[in-house]
């Protein structure tokens, strides 16, 4: 099995277009994330927190600055990665178990281990029984969970999830969460988890940054000191309390909130 | 796990699925009300006592299937191969060019403007032009077929090709997926609806076209059949012509409907 992998921005930024009309998305951020952690970014809508993790997987080029995965220099998009957006994306015409078999469809790999690994994803994400259904039938959690299988099946170092319980109802969002925080205890992948969730983060992660609005910067980061595996309800740890409060005041500082 | 899977019946077999929404059904639902359509107009010409020389009764023309059915047949065969050969060319051309101007722009910008003036103009004023570079021959059909189903095919693929999600590329190229990887497993599966859509208007615009095309430039098919049966008014042939027609376009369509369903399990029943 595949262990983490660390990845290091340095002075990452994002423009989109050139000279006048030019949209400063992002940065400069630095980003140190060790083999195995699990991090959060957090921060208002439109502050390049998606715009991040598509650098950091290569997929679009930064307008300046550096990342290494593993010490190496990303040059072109990498496929040590397992990525979950919001939208769960599944393809409409192949059923649950067929969308997660597509990478190995893709990447050429062993099909009965591929299978197997998917089944034992399926049992842990509770899809058993919903192998051979189509994206249309399944809730619209079971999809989310289909769209986790898909990104884990062919054992990656590292995952990237974008805002991926944003469009589920709260009740399967802290069932996923918690399903989540399970799987990865198991496999300790990296995982690059942008939230709007200030919940979420604090649940899951390890570290959690928060970022400013756009251009998008670092400015806290947090070391979440709570044990595994967290519960369900929070709020019984003293500590949850102070993160909470420490990441609403840092967004209140930055204007995203104004309470009077 | 707090979310259960969805409460819905379990998918039925392909051949279940064939039998009871596919060809045997609609052929079989057709035949009832052609049947009754028939009974309707044998009545009320038979009350209002039209002669045979301006509207024929069922009667009078459908006994001429069997006493002919060699010459129908015969043209309604060489409709049909026309047909089918003006029809597949003009998908194999419109669904790969629809690929190429929708992946690369400047294609797209200088072809478009020709696509959009070429279709709206009347595909069957070709056919003279035609005629005079091919003569009177199956070629002419052939490519007025072609040119009647290549735009509506297009179009759409190319809309279908535009609607996937940008984002599925980012997940097929995580994945190291080549170009080829990439349109044969997402972007061409994700487009059939789509091209299917342009194929179903295809084939109503194509059998349009390929019996004017038989009316102006040929020696054989249904259409030359009815332009000869008119000018001898052969009445009764006439009408054997135009059902032949119908039976031939019907066939067409119910293919067109069955390919769609083995081509396309993953479509939710309506």
């Amino acid at each position: 099995m595949s262990v983490g992998a660390s990845i290091n921005a340095r002075g990452l930024t994002k423009s989109y277009g050139s000279g006048e009309g030019a949209f400063h998305a992002l940065g400069p951020i630095d980003l140190d994330i060790k083999p195995g952690e699990f991090v959060s970014l957090i921060g208002p809508s439109g502050c390049g927190k998606s715009t991040t993790m598509l650098l950091v997987s290569g997929l679009e080029p930064p307008s300046a600055g550096s990342i290494a995965i593993d010490g190496r220099p990303l040059t072109k998009p990498i496929t040590e990665i397992g990525i979950v957006f919001q939208d769960h994306l599944l393809l409409e015409f192949r059923t649950a178990m067929k969308n997660v078999l597509l990478q190995q469809e893709i990447r050429g790999l062993d099909r009965a281990e591929s299978r197997q690994r998917a089944e034992h994803l399926f049992a842990r994400l509770g899809l058993v029984g919903a192998e051979d259904r189509y994206p249309w039938q399944l809730s619209g959690g079971m999809r989310q969970r289909v769209s986790i299988a898909r990104a884990l099946v062919h054992d990656p170092s590292m995952l990237l999830m974008d805002e991926p319980f944003g469009a589920l109802d709260a009740i399967s969002r802290t069932q996923i969460r918690h399903d989540l925080e399970m799987l990865w205890l198991e496999t300790r992948k990296t995982v690059l988890f942008i939230t709007h969730s200030i919940d979420e983060a604090i649940g899951l992660s390890d570290r959690v940054f928060v970022m400013s609005r756009s251009p998008g910067r670092i400015v806290d980061e947090i070391k979440i000191d709570l044990p595994r595996p967290r519960p369900a309800h929070l709020g019984e740890y003293p500590d949850f309390a102070a993160y909470t409060k420490r990441i609403y005041s840092v967004f209140e500082k930055l204007g995203v909130y104004k309470f009077d | 796990m707090s979310d259960q899977i969805a409460p819905v019946t379990s998918p039925p077999t392909p051949a279940a699925r064939l039998i009871r929404a596919g060809w045997l059904w609609s052929i079989l639902n057709s035949v009832l009300s052609v049947v009754i359509f028939l009974a309707l107009w044998e009545g009320l010409i038979r009350l209002f006592d039209v002669p045979v020389w301006l509207v024929p009764k069922p009667s009078d023309f459908l006994g001429r299937f069997l006493v002919d059915y060699p010459e129908i047949l015969r043209n309604a065969l060489a409709t049909s191969v026309t047909l089918a050969a003006g029809f597949g060319l003009g998908v194999v051309i419109a669904v790969p060019l629809a690929l190429l101007m929708v992946s690369i722009g400047a294609l797209e910008r200088g072809l478009y403007p020709v696509i959009v003036f070429l279709n709206i103009m009347p595909k069957t004023v070709i056919g003279p032009i035609l005629i005079i570079w091919f003569g009177v021959s199956p070629l002419v059909s052939v490519l007025v077929v072609f040119l009647m189903c290549f735009f509506p095919v297009l179009v759409d693929s190319m809309h279908g090709f535009r609607a996937v999600d940008p984002r599925l590329d980012y997940i097929t190229r995580s994945m190291g997926a080549t170009p080829w990887q990439a349109f044969r497993y997402v972007r061409l599966p994700a487009s059939m609806s789509h091209i299917f859509a342009g194929m179903r208007i295809g084939i109503v615009k194509a059998v349009e076209g390929v019996i004017i095309a038989e009316f102006i430039g040929s020696s054989a098919g249904l259409g030359f059949m009815i332009m000869r049966a008119s000018s001898f008014m052969n009445m009764e042939l006439l009408f054997c012509g135009l059902v032949a027609v119908a039976i031939v376009a019907l066939i067409f369509n119910a293919l067109l409907a069955t390919s769609e369903r083995i081509m396309m399990p993953w479509v939710r029943p309506r």
